[in-house]
């Protein structure tokens, strides 16, 4: 018996691992990869691949393995840890792509010069601060410190950011104003700190008879650490005792930011920022970072900034200036003046890697990485082939609901739900710029006295000395009527805004369907207007008081939007918000489309108070937060469905019955039920993918290529990867002064390739150079000449070189794109010798 | 007659020991669930306490509140130009919107012991912060739709490992220094090491050094459509994470009940009945495993409800979506409900189980009786 049990479990055993052991059958998923083809690849609609699986994987260290094991392709979350990144850069199956968007810097407690406790506080005095720009080693921070993940940051401004390349040149001269030199730095703190009545003995600062105590707060959770611990031995060696005390981000917190400065719980902190799109206007880092208008909290109201620069932070802040060079002078001066305060000392731009398979290829944006790549799911593809399946590993999976009006906003969530939509402009992932996607052009209107500035060419600016807002405009919503209400009806005198905005939509837009199989209407651009004023009203049940301070806002500059033509669709809209750039304006202001037919039945549940769009109003009504893709609102949403079928219901009578026929109104409603029926969920878009099937306590989720789609595969595919310029600049070593003529010793050339091919020069923005003679003076500032094949000549002018002296002097060049916002710098470094004196050399 | 009198005498005094016992037992029953009834009372109050850091964590919060909403306000391009003023300003609405939904502005006192009510009447409320998977925001789909993955995996392992470990100790202590006995001895250290540790390495060899098995997860991506199929998945993503679990416990476990049964063995009783030259199977069941019932029971039990808590770092290293990353992500967004929800609940299971132990007890042991019970 005992044989026969010992028998039975062995076969037991044995049976299971052999089920466990044997490979999964081949996926029913469509097969993998096909043949590239050029020809298949122009005849193909959307995305490039065929099904995209999204699971859990929030643990960075197996990323590579998992990728050299075949099982995951694509990961969502960047690495910033250099051990791990080594292991990826390293491995033959992997590829990456490098991202922005994060800084480390020192934040530094500007209260004093004495503390509540009567101690002294260095930090309180800018000349020290500034010193401890020249203290720090930034190459050393980024090389070793980040291994290489990071690059050196002098300024308020991203490294990365177009306003950085704009002021390229002013950039680099304050950075070879602040590099290191450690005894300069020394020099200043030691006058400064005599100059407060402290006394160095021993090595030790003291300050009325006792030592002058530092508390550094060192985050624990990255680098930041190692950051902390390194400015902490800089101090110390300087003479200050310094208490190291190591805090996660939450205990930081309530440290440096709950607390009032005076109190003297700390002096540095090693803070870091994040930015997950490219943000074309900085203007306002200057009012944050340095200013007491940054924030409430009482670190920012320690702040103390001269008076001119809180002026130039305030205006810029504002865009207060008449036109571009206006600005671009204040932001010169603003920078200049932003080290001279230096209540943070900028240390790195922190780069992040997005791992994917070697054969893999997508557009990653150059400040959110792949999670914030507007364009990855129109640029997703094997390299070698059209089609095939991914499967992506991401650290978050439906974290929080899903929902078209307030759903999740968790990045990861995010970036699958961009997939499902097609917005009706797309950031260009390297410069922030919008593209129009289903826009054929623009026209921007703006009041004489406003600065906006154009880039490409698919949308024209023109100004205007007033902009009258046309009388049958609409402005408002009436809840209770059902009805919009024109400028005409809101306002006896005629309303006046600054900025108009005309888009005209695709000639083919109505012929573009949904996921579900219906075609786009304009009760789809209608729908989110009325849902945007009803949820600020009130009287409606839709009423939602988290939303309102949001509303709020925006009716404070909304002037007014008009439908100019229905079919090609012509809208307009009025506003009085201004955008640095015009692209901007446009992809903000005008309207896009979401299924009203969806939209509907989330409106019916919250009426019955059964679901909420928001979070908030659902813990305030103790409901579910509404999701349409999963848990308990699916049911409810399903009921509503059926209920609305039965009565072919819409959700805004008035409205919708100018638009929409009853047949039409049935037949979404059809399209809707097949489709909650064939995928169990009422997630639709018209993205290039569709949501086929979730899998919320499994963790995975699966995408598949939305065949409709009407834009060929391979529209968005020039944008796949950055075109970062390579520069080599070339010159004499040793050149005499006097010898300044074409073609001798004194010119320079530099040649600016990608991959090895010349730049296009119709791509290059601006090269510009800069001058140093051997004290580090900046003696000329110019541009440099086109020449043929991507080359351009730098000349000096003859008295710039004639003023350089004899000694070694410094060329540096930057170059900008206007294909990507990452300017590159070269330099070179020569020698002046008196005349006649290069035939003397060796 | 004098029979009949003795009867007669002897039928009220049983019935009176009877009312007795009766009236002993209701009076223990009622002590018993009384004491536990504070201990649970006791224990998640603490926990409550502990979760909320005495009221600090309000403090953190209102930071991280305020953090958030200024971040969110300030990467808004729509807000960018706002005036300073009004941006403070509308940070503010955002910052008192959200406080009001976290009644932070409540004193905690009052706060804890509204969660204490609700916790005592197993009423799990709303979470805070976190979602269940599906969405839903109650504590208790939150916790109910990470039960099944906890319980297949740990059931599984623990039940593996209880019932592997229970038989081949009792046959070990029919071996007392053979080959296999002093192995077990040398490898119980091993058991030093946690689930995880061996997890780590098994994933290393079993899924990329000659990757047989994914290296985590609880099926395939996407879930096959098919029931077999998916059974099957399921299986094969348990193997790992199962085998880490049995590799950790094993060894100690064998070990343990190895010594207790060898204590058993070298009992009086035992070894007359070895003497009386009773079979070992007889000798196992009757002298050993019987007076030893008591002690396996609670062991299993309580194995059973250790289940309920998982394992955070093994369902971690494993990415399996069970009650320990769950409790892991819950201390994590500091959502006191998800995490009160899940003390309550091992709470009431474990003052259930040492209520059903103290019965089974009596039953089990004929030795264990009631205060005041023959001896």
């Amino acid at each position: 018996m005992r044989r026969l049990l010992f028998l039975g479990a062995t076969l037991i055993l044995a049976g299971v691992v052999a089920v466990a052991l044997r490979q999964p059958a081949p996926s029913t998923a469509p097969a993998m990869g096909q043949e590239s083809a050029t020809a298949e690849l122009r005849s193909r609609r959307g995305a490039l691949v065929d099904q995209v699986v999204f699971t859990r994987e929030d643990e960075p260290g197996r990323v590579t393995g998992l990728i050299e094991a075949g099982t995951h392709q694509v990961f969502t979350q960047g690495i910033s840890n250099p051990g791990i990144f080594r292991r990826l850069r390293d491995s033959l199956a992997t590829g990456y792509d490098l991202s922005y968007g994060t800084s480390s810097e020192l934040t530094l407690n500007p209260a004093g010069p004495e503390l509540a406790d009567g101690t002294l506080n260095p930090f309180h005095v800018p000349a020290i601060r500034e010193a401890l720009n020249r203290l720090v080693d930034r190459d050393y921070i980024a090389q070793e410190l980040y291994g290489g993940l990071a690059e050196p940051r002098f300024l308020p401004l991203s490294t990365a950011f177009p306003d950085y390349a704009r002021l390229a040149a002013v950039a680099r001269e304050l950075e070879l104003r602040y590099a290191h030199d450690p005894d300069a730095a020394r020099e200043a703190i030691h006058r400064e700190m005599a100059a407060l009545g402290a006394r160095l003995r021993e090595g030790v600062w003291h300050y009325e008879n006792e030592p002058v105590r530092l508390i550094v707060l060192i985050r624990t959770e990255d680098q930041r650490r190692q950051v902390g611990d390194y400015a902490a031995n800089l101090l110390q060696e300087l003479g200050f005792v310094v208490e190291r005390r190591y805090r996660t981000a939450e205990e930081a917190s309530r440290i440096w930011i709950a607390t009032d400065p005076r109190a003297g719980r700390w002096h540095l902190y090693t803070g870091g920022w994040i930015s997950i799109v490219i943000q074309r206007d900085q203007a306002e880092v200057f009012s944050f970072y340095y200013t007491p208008r940054g924030r409430a909290e009482p670190l920012w109201q320690a702040y103390e900034p001269a008076p001119e620069f809180d002026e130039l932070a305030d205006r810029l802040q504002r865009r207060d200036y008449r036109n571009w060079e206006e600005r671009q002078a204040m932001m010169a001066r603003a920078l200049e003046l932003a080290m001279q305060d230096s209540s943070r000392i900028w240390l790195v731009d922190q780069l992040n890697a997005s791992a994917r398979a070697a054969d893999v290829e997508v557009a990653v944006d150059l400040a959110g990485g792949l999670a914030g790549s507007a364009l990855w799911p129109y640029t997703l593809r094997y390299a070698d082939r059209v089609g095939g399946r991914m499967v992506f590993g991401t650290p978050g999976l439906l974290t929080e609901p899903w929902n078209p009006v307030s759903g999740s906003n968790w990045i990861f969530d995010q970036m699958i739900m961009r997939a499902t939509q097609d917005p009706v402009a797309l950031p260009d992932p390297f410069t922030g710029l919008y593209r129009p996607q289903r826009i054929e052009r623009a026209a921007v209107t703006v009041q004489e006295d406003v600065t906006i500035g154009r880039t490409l060419d698919w949308l024209s600016v023109s100004t205007a000395e007033e902009i009258v807002v046309p009388e049958a405009a609409w402005i408002d919503w009436d809840g209770e009527a059902g009805r919009f209400v024109s400028v005409g009806e809101a306002h006896d005198a005629p309303v006046t805004a600054r900025t108009r905005v005309r888009v005209r939509y695709d000639e083919e837009l109505f012929a573009q369907r949904w996921h579900d199989g219906s075609p786009l209407s304009l009760a789809d651009f209608v729908l989110p207007w009325i849902l945007a004023f009803e949820r600020a009203d009130e009287a409606s049940r839709l009423y939602d008081p988290a939303y309102l301070p949001t509303f709020e806002v925006f009716q404070r500059h909304f002037r007014g939007w008009h439908i100019v033509s229905r079919d090609p669709l012509v809208i307009e809209v009025y506003s009085d918000q201004i955008f640095p750039d015009a692209e901007t304006l446009v992809a903000n202001r005008a309207p896009a489309p979401q299924p009203w037919h969806a939209l509907a039945l989330g409106i019916f549940a919250e009426r019955q108070g059964e679901l909420a769009f928001s979070s908030n109003k659902a813990d305030r009504r103790r409901v579910d937060w509404m999701s349409l893709v999963a848990g308990p609102s699916v049911p409810i949403l399903a009921r509503h469905l059926a209920r609305a079928r039965e009565r072919t219901a819409s959700p805004f009578p008035g409205v919708f019955d100018e638009l929409l026929e009853e047949d039409e109104i049935a037949a979404r409603y059809r399209a809707l039920a097949d489709w909650h029926a064939q995928r169990g969920h009422f997630w639709i878009g018209n993205g290039p993918f569709l949501l086929d099937s979730v899998h919320p306590v499994a963790g995975s989720l699966v995408l598949e290529r939305f065949r409709d789609f009407p834009d060929p595969a391979d529209k968005w595919l020039g944008f796949a990867r950055p075109a970062i310029p390579e520069l080599d600049l070339d010159g004499p070593l040793v050149t005499a002064l006097g010898t300044t003529d074409e073609g001798d010793a004194a010119t320079f050339r530099l040649a600016v390739t990608l991959e090895g091919e010349p730049y296009p020069p119709a791509a290059i923005d601006r090269v510009q150079f800069l001058l140093f003679d051997g004290r580090g003076t900046l003696v000329e500032r110019g541009a440099a000449e086109p020449r043929d094949d991507g080359h351009w000549r730098i000349a000096p002018s003859p008295a710039a070189l004639a003023g350089l002296g004899v000694g070694a002097n410094r060329l540096e060049v930057a170059v900008t794109s206007h294909r990507v916002a990452l300017p590159a710098f070269a330099s070179h470094v020569f020698a002046t010798v008196p005349p006649g004196g290069t035939e003397a050399s060796p | 007659m004098r029979a009949r009198q003795a009867a007669a005498v002897t039928e009220p005094s049983a019935r009176r020991g009877g009312w007795r016992d009766l009236r002993r037992l209701l009076l223990y029953t009622v002590k018993r669930l009384l004491a536990l009834f504070v201990t649970v009372l006791v224990g998640v109050y603490l926990t409550i306490l502990i979760a909320n850091m005495g009221g600090q964590v309000d403090e953190l919060r209102r930071v991280q509140i305020r953090s958030e909403a200024a971040e969110a306000v300030r990467a808004d391009p729509a807000f960018q130009d706002m005036p300073a003023e009004e941006r403070n300003a509308l940070i503010e609405r955002q910052v008192a919107l959200e406080v009001e939904r976290l009644r932070l502005d409540e004193p905690f006192l009052v706060r804890s012991v509204d969660y204490l009510q609700q916790a005592l009447r197993l009423d799990l409320g709303r979470a805070e912060q976190m979602h269940s998977d599906r969405g839903s925001r109650d504590v208790y789909d939150i916790i109910v739709e990470r039960l099944p993955a906890t319980l297949l995996l740990f059931g599984t392992a623990n039940l593996l490992v209880f019932f592997v470990s229970v038989f081949v100790a009792l046959f070990l202590s029919r071996r007392y220094g053979s080959a296999l006995d002093r192995s077990v001895v040398a490898l119980a250290p091993t058991s030093a090491a946690p689930g995880w540790f061996y997890g780590i390495f098994l994933i290393l060899v079993f899924a990329f050094v000659a990757p047989l098995l994914p290296a985590g997860g609880m099926v395939a991506v996407p879930p096959p459509e098919d029931g077999w199929a998916y059974g099957a998945s399921v299986v094969r993503h348990m193997l790992l994470p199962v085998a880490a679990m049995f590799l950790s416990q094993i060894f100690i476990s064998i070990y343990s009940w190895r010594t207790f049964f060898l204590i058993h063995s070298s009992e009086d009783y035992v070894e007359m009945a070895r003497a009386k030259g009773l079979p070992s199977q007889l000798i196992e069941r009757r002298y050993i495993l019987r007076p030893t019932l008591s002690p396996i029971v609670t062991s299993f039990l309580l194995m059973l409800i250790g289940l309920w808590s998982g394992a955070i770092i093994l369902e971690q290293v494993f990415n399996w979506p069970g009650l320990g990353s769950l409790l892991f992500q819950a201390i994590g967004y500091r959502d006191t409900p998800v995490i009160i929800g899940g003390v309550v609940i091992f709470a009431y299971l474990l003052a259930a189980t040492v209520f059903l132990l103290d019965i089974l007890y009596a039953l089990l042991d004929p030795r264990v009786r009631l205060e005041g019970g023959q001896r």
